[in-house]
């Protein structure tokens, strides 16, 4: 048995080493062993999986959504299917797709960055999976139990309330909000905790690379946006279910506080999504154009002023409620300024293209898309920034062309670029070039032939969330366009699964490093072993693997009987401590079915929330029992 | 594969029970969580009251304040027990942790009961109008990380009095503390919330 | 692909010329004074972000060719950074471009926070209109508000303004938020619940434009369209007055019997006819309703045709509106439709 890794200290004896390792590190067997894999690796793999079939249900309502707007007064959908459609695609593609599938790349790509063996809590971990698991399970279940929810994303009250909305379907819009919450919280905190504690010896935070520092940011963001879609979506099931008066304007109630408080939380939601995207590009700017990225401080100070100003600019989704003069001057500025920090990314990419060596592959070319598609919908949102255009193209298709161009152009491109730049890394094998660069233009053409006509058909008065139109407004001709522009996405969708299926069995094997790429994760096997480095990296440079191999470092001395790794101090990462991983349990999976227990027994009747909360505590009992033998007692 | 460098860390405490460790980042984390949540709320509360020019709303009597007020002894004492177990549990002092535990959670039990009681004298619950809910949100979420985290104190007592720990439990000790330090720290504000925001915002008439 | 890409394109450009020709219910055709401010402020923006974009693009094109030179003769192991004066200069062209951002959102913010105020300003010209708007699932209940509540006039799905004076319509709504938007005059204003909103339009020739509830409100959001009908200030009052009488009374048997059908059957519980016995709040009032364009909320053109089509069937024309199906049999339907649209 030899070590994978490319470099390893002369002392060790590496055959042992590798061999305790593995035992330390096996997968149990069995059903049940599968049931409580721990690994960052399996479970980053379960979320992205998961996420890709959301964008793939999402992406199929989206299809039946326009086919129903390909003309005038088509009968294809009615108001209720189509009402359902709108809502079901985009909570599906927020809350069950974009976010959890940048969770789960950020679950399989930190700790191979770090140069650490798993994240800091690897059975939390699993018990995320496992509610965002549930969650998509819960919601699908009221779509196809005929209850899904229709009234729009962002449901606001009254019209979602118990008057307007009978029936159960917003209650498991609602719910379903919280097992996402849970599943993301979950993740940020574990994430939060990696990155901070265990780091490897020498990578000072400003030696971070970009995309761990994307990931930081978009955690912390989790954890102070998501307590108030918390709020928000309790107020709206309590409301709904025991008859609280949150948002019921009868009783002092109010609906505008709940599209404060949910905006509070919807704003910096779209940066959640779209800054580790950020990440994603930085990362293959630097390998593909084989160059250090220019202005790194910059990038960092803009991301983290970025993920600041987010939680500035909500009410810029509420400018038609009439609000006061000089709060609606203040959110204009703060919303336009978000575009310097924008702007300052941009232009760094730019210049590292520019004085780069760009090697042109599939990853650069979803990354050039991103530039140009991204470019384009942030300057729609610059538009929509200021008042008085706002206030014209609010409710629009102006406004969803904005946000698909950010969305798609500024997250789903990047998470493209991401996907063909790692597979090497996930798989072990290559993905076939020329089928991808296929795949990228015609998703390129599509989305812009699909979104780009919403632009004119908002300034032409089309207002969103409308199931059908009169021929005599002349919107026919523009949302064919779009509609035969999706169809041709979903064409690239196909290619992308067919090059995914192609590659997996038959694309040219790759070693540790095909792109010559300068991050840690690199330096481990392809794909990963459970363990993912023999020898836990240290590191002398931002671009630990550009560093001649002779000068590198690597850390000796962690046992490789147990699950254990090497936590780092805060600032300057040098070794603290020891710090034993707990390995495979069931617990999660126990904890998250008895909290399910609850959370979906809710909906029904008040009870269960006793009952759940009484289960799940025995379940999260039996999870942290201390199982002997103790730890040794060092002292 | 070339050789390299190496930098040996078998030295190092293969634990430690301290702010250094990814688990007590874990539970900071929860307080942040926690902590942003009870802070929209009472943003939300206050939202809510300048909208309306009657305070409490026509019916809804107002909180008394005795008990509430008394509870706040017990309830800031039993951080001193909590204090005692963590520093115990660094030192590994088996007794220092139970006595810790045991005051704490004899005090937590004091504070819990006296608020109960004060229940009785709220003649509006959730579903009366908006202060109502937001009164017993107020209560009924406070409580209940309340009554979780007494159990996780009261869990790790039994663990400690049978001997059944190690270092992690030890931690869980320490990190326990750090919870319940935020669990009585949160419920001042929130107590003045409840039981003085209805003069605190002058009604305006 | 590549050769498909311009042919794409050009279709995309034929439509998007095409695209401006029906401006019935467009931002960018304005017809009084605040969308006017409006469509200047857009196409303000459109230009300078649209060189924005033109410049950003070409630098980003740029990089693929310049890929080839620069110093990439420096083998890869050595160095991944240019020498030290390029990263210099690289980092002042980034600096100055961040600068130029800055001054320029600068300059935008103040045009939009101008174009805000002056639209947001409250008249009190003597002679406004004060028009309240209630949004209701799905249609638009109006209110001409008057000091004398005699000249109070309620109506239904449609307004008529003066050219060339300042309207005032307060927003409000007895269920959920609707949002009251005709692209052509002005921007859009929320109706919401508990809520008081609102907004000025001001026609300055006159046309007929038409709006629709763009804030989502339930099943039938898509079929909730209003029309403001600016015309000289003569028709309007002319309009005005006759709005104020009571319904015509039916001159002929046939209208007769028509009414006497409308008054028999449960209509009255909903729809209100003044002059007559029916006075139901929960529906459009119809007093004038042979007068109006459009029917159920603009969603039909109003014509016999489709009255009787909607008198038969509101549900499958809008399904889901609150408008009960009622029996009305074959003999009833024509006078009761001839009665309807001879109410001027
Ligand atoms: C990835 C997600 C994402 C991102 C990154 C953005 C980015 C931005 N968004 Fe967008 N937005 C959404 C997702 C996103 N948005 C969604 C989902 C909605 C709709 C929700 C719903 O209603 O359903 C929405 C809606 C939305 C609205 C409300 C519209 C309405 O409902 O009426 C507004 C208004 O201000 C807005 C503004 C902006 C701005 C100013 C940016 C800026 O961050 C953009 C900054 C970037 C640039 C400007 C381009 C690069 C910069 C340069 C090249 C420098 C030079 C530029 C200048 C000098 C101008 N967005
Ligand atoms: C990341 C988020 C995301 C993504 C990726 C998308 C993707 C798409 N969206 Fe999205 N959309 C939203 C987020 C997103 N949307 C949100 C938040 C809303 C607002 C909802 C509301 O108003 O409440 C919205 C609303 C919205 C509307 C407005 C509805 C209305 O207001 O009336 C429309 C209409 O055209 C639309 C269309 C599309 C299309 C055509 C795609 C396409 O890009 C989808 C293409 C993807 C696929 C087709 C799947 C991939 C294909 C395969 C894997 C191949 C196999 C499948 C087949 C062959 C069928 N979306
Ligand atoms: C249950 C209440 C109810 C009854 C009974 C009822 N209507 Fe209606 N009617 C409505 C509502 C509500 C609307 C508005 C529907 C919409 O536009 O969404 C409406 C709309 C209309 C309109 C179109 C008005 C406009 O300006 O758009 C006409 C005409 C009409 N009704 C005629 C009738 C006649 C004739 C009868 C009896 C045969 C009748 N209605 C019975 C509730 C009722
Ligand atoms: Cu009324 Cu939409
Ligand atoms: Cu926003």
């Amino acid at each position: 048995m030899t070590a994978s890794q490319d470099i390893y200290p002369q002392t060790a004896n590496v055959e042992q080493d590798v061999e305790q390792l593995r035992r330390a590190w096996r997968h149990p067997h069995g059903l049940l062993g599968w049931l409580s894999f721990t690994t960052h690796q399996a479970i980053g793999t379960r979320y992205i999986v998961t996420a890709f079939i959301m964008l793939l249900v999402g992406g199929i309502e989206a299809l039946m959504m326009r086919t129903q707007l390909a003309h005038s007064n088509n009968g294809y959908l009615g108001p209720e299917r189509y009402n359902q459609m709108f809502t079901t695609h985009g909570t599906t593609m927020m809350f069950l797709f974009a976010v959890p599938v940048m969770e789960g790349m950020a679950i399989y790509l930190i700790p191979l960055m770090v140069g650490t063996r798993n994240v800091a809590f690897p059975r939390l971990n699993a018990f995320g999976y496992w509610m965002y698991l549930f969650g998509v399970l819960f919601l699908y279940w009221g779509v196809l139990t005929n209850s899904a929810p229709d009234v729009g994303w962002f449901a606001y009250p009254p019209l979602s309330g118990p008057q307007f909305t009978p029936g159960k379907s917003t209650d498991y819009w609602a719910q379903m909000i919280t097992f996402t919450e849970v599943s993301a919280l979950c993740v940020a905190a574990e994430l939060i905790a990696t990155i901070l504690k265990m780091r490897p010896p020498g990578m000072s935070l400003n030696r971070m690379p970009l995309y761990v520092w994307s990931i930081l940011i978009q955690s912390w963001m989790v954890i102070f946006a998501m307590p108030a879609i918390v709020v928000a979506s309790s107020y709206l099931l309590s409301d709904r279910t025991v008859g609280t008066q949150f948002v019921n304007p009868a009783e002092g109630g109010d609906p505008l506080l709940y599209q404060h408080i949910f905006w509070f939380f919807g704003h910096p939601e779209v940066y959640i999504i779209f800054i580790p995207a950020l990440g994603f590009v930085s990362a293959i700017v630097v390998a593909h154009s084989r160059r250090e990225i220019v202005g790194y401080t910059a990038m960092v100070l803009a991301q983290i002023a970025n993920g600041f100003i987010a939680f500035g600019l909500w009410v810029h989704h509420m400018f038609a409620t009439d609000l006061p003069q000089i709060g609606e001057a203040y959110f204009t500025a703060s919303s336009m300024m978000i575009a310097i920090t924008s702007g300052i990314q941009i232009f760094c990419w730019i210049a590292t293209l520019w004085s780069g060596r760009a090697r042109l592959t599939t990853a650069l070319h979803f990354v050039y898309g991103f530039i140009a598609i991204f470019v384009l919908g942030g300057l729609t949102g610059v538009v929509l920034a200021s008042v008085p255009l706002d206030l014209q193209v609010h409710d629009t298709f102006f406004v969803v062309a904005h946000f698909h161009y950010v969305l798609i152009g500024g997250a789903v491109f990047p998470l493209f670029g991401a996907f063909y730049h790692w597979f090497p890394k996930f798989t072990g094998r290559l993905m076939n070039e020329t089928l991808g660069r296929v795949n990228f233009w015609v998703l390129f053409v599509g989305f812009n032939l699909t979104f780009f006509p919403m632009h004119i058909l908002g300034l032409k008065g089309m207002p969103r969330r409308v199931y059908t139109y009169s021929p005599d407004m002349g919107w026919d001709n523009l949302n064919l366009l779009a509609t035969i522009g999706a169809w041709v996405i979903a064409v690239g969708g196909v290619l992308f699964i067919l090059n995914f299926l192609w590659s997996r069995k038959f694309g040219p094997v790759a070693d540790n490093n095909p792109w010559e790429a300068d991050s840690l994760e690199w330096a481990a096997a392809s794909p990963p072993a459970n363990y993912n480095f023999e020898y836990l990296p240290a590191v002398t440079s931002r671009y630990p693997l550009w560093v001649a191999r002779e000068d590198r470092t690597v850390v000796t001395g962690t046992s490789t009987d147990r699950r254990e790794v090497l936590v780092t101090t805060l600032m300057d990462a040098e070794p603290r401590h020891r710090y034993v991983l707990p390995g495979p349990s069931i617990w999660p999976l126990i904890a998250a079915i008895c909290v399910t227990v609850g959370f979906a027994g809710s909906v029904f009747n008040g009870w269960y929330i006793t009952w759940g909360t009484i289960i799940s505590g025995l379940a999260f009992l039996g999870w942290f029992w201390p199982k002997r033998p103790l730890e040794p007692q060092h002292d | 594969m070339t050789e390299v460098r190496t930098i040996d860390v078998s030295h190092l405490k293969p634990y430690e029970i301290s702010s250094q460790h990814p688990l007590w980042w874990g539970q900071f984390m929860f307080v942040f969580i926690e902590g942003t949540m009870f802070a929209i709320l009472i943003a939300a509360y206050f939202y809510v009251r300048l909208r309306m020019d009657v305070w409490p709303p026509p019916g809804d009597q107002f909180p008394h304040r005795v008990l509430p007020t008394l509870e706040l002894v017990p309830l800031i004492l039993s951080c001193v027990g909590a204090y005692w177990a963590s520093e115990a549990a660094k030192k590994n002092s088996r007794s220092g942790m139970l006595g810790g535990m045991a005051l704490n959670l004899v005090l937590a039990g004091i504070a819990l009961w006296l608020r109960i009681i004060e229940w009785h004298s709220l003649n509006f619950n959730w579903r009366t109008d908006a202060m109502g809910s937001y009164v017993w949100a107020f209560l009924g979420l406070h409580t209940f990380d309340y009554i979780g985290d007494m159990a996780f104190t009261a869990v790790l007592f039994v663990l400690v009095l049978i001997g059944r720990y190690g270092p992690k439990q030890r931690l869980g000790v320490h990190v326990d503390s750090i919870v319940w330090y935020f669990l009585v720290a949160i419920w001042i504000p929130i107590y003045v919330v409840i039981y003085w925001g209805p003069i605190l915002v002058e009604t305006q008439q | 692909m590549m050769r498909l890409l311009p042919r794409f394109t050009c279709l995309a450009l034929s439509l998007l010329l095409s695209a401006c020709i029906t401006n019935k219910q467009s931002a960018i055709d304005p017809a009084g004074a605040q969308a006017d401010r409006i469509s200047t402020l857009w196409w303000s923006f459109f230009w300078l972000l649209g060189t924005i974009f033109i410049i950003v693009m070409i630098m980003t094109v740029l990089t693929l060719t310049r890929r080839r030179r620069g110093f990439e003769q420096e083998p890869l192991a050595q160095r991944h950074k240019a020498s030290d004066e390029t990263e210099h200069r690289l980092r002042r062209t980034i600096t100055a471009c961040t600068i130029t951002s800055i001054v320029i959102l600068f300059v935008l913010i103040f045009a939009s926070v101008g174009t805000g105020r002056s639209n947001a300003e409250f008249h009190t010209a003597p002679n406004q209109l004060t028009i309240q708007v209630t949004g209701t699932q799905w249609w638009w209940q109006i209110q001409y508000m008057n000091s004398d509540a005699t000249r109070n006039l309620a109506t239904a799905n449609e307004i008529h303004i003066p050219v060339g004076r300042p309207v005032h319509i307060v927003g409000v709504s007895n269920d959920v938020i609707h949002s009251f938007w005709v692209p052509n005059l002005n921007g859009k204003r929320d109706l919401i619940p508990s809520r008081v909103t609102d907004e000025w339009i001001e026609a300055d020739h006159p046309g007929a434009f038409r709006g629709q509830c763009a804030e989502f409100c339930g099943l039938q959001h898509a079929h909730m369209a209003i029309w403001v009908i600016a015309e000289p200030e003569d028709r309007f009052q002319a309009w005005f007055r006759n709005q104020l009488q009571p319904a015509v009374a039916p001159s002929t048997p046939d209208l007769q019997q028509g009414q006497q059908v409308f008054l028999n059957h449960e209509c009255i519980f909903c729809h209100q006819i003044r002059g007559t016995t029916a006075g139901g709040q929960s529906a459009p009032d119809l007093t004038h309703f042979g007068s109006r364009r459009g029917i159920a909320a603009n969603t039909l053109p109003n014509t016999k045709g489709n009255l009787a089509g909607w008198i038969l069937d509101p549900q499958s024309i809008k399904p889901g509106n609150h408008m009960a199906t009622v029996e009305v049999s074959s003999t009833d339907l024509h006078p009761l439709i001839d009665y309807l649209e001879s109410l001027k």
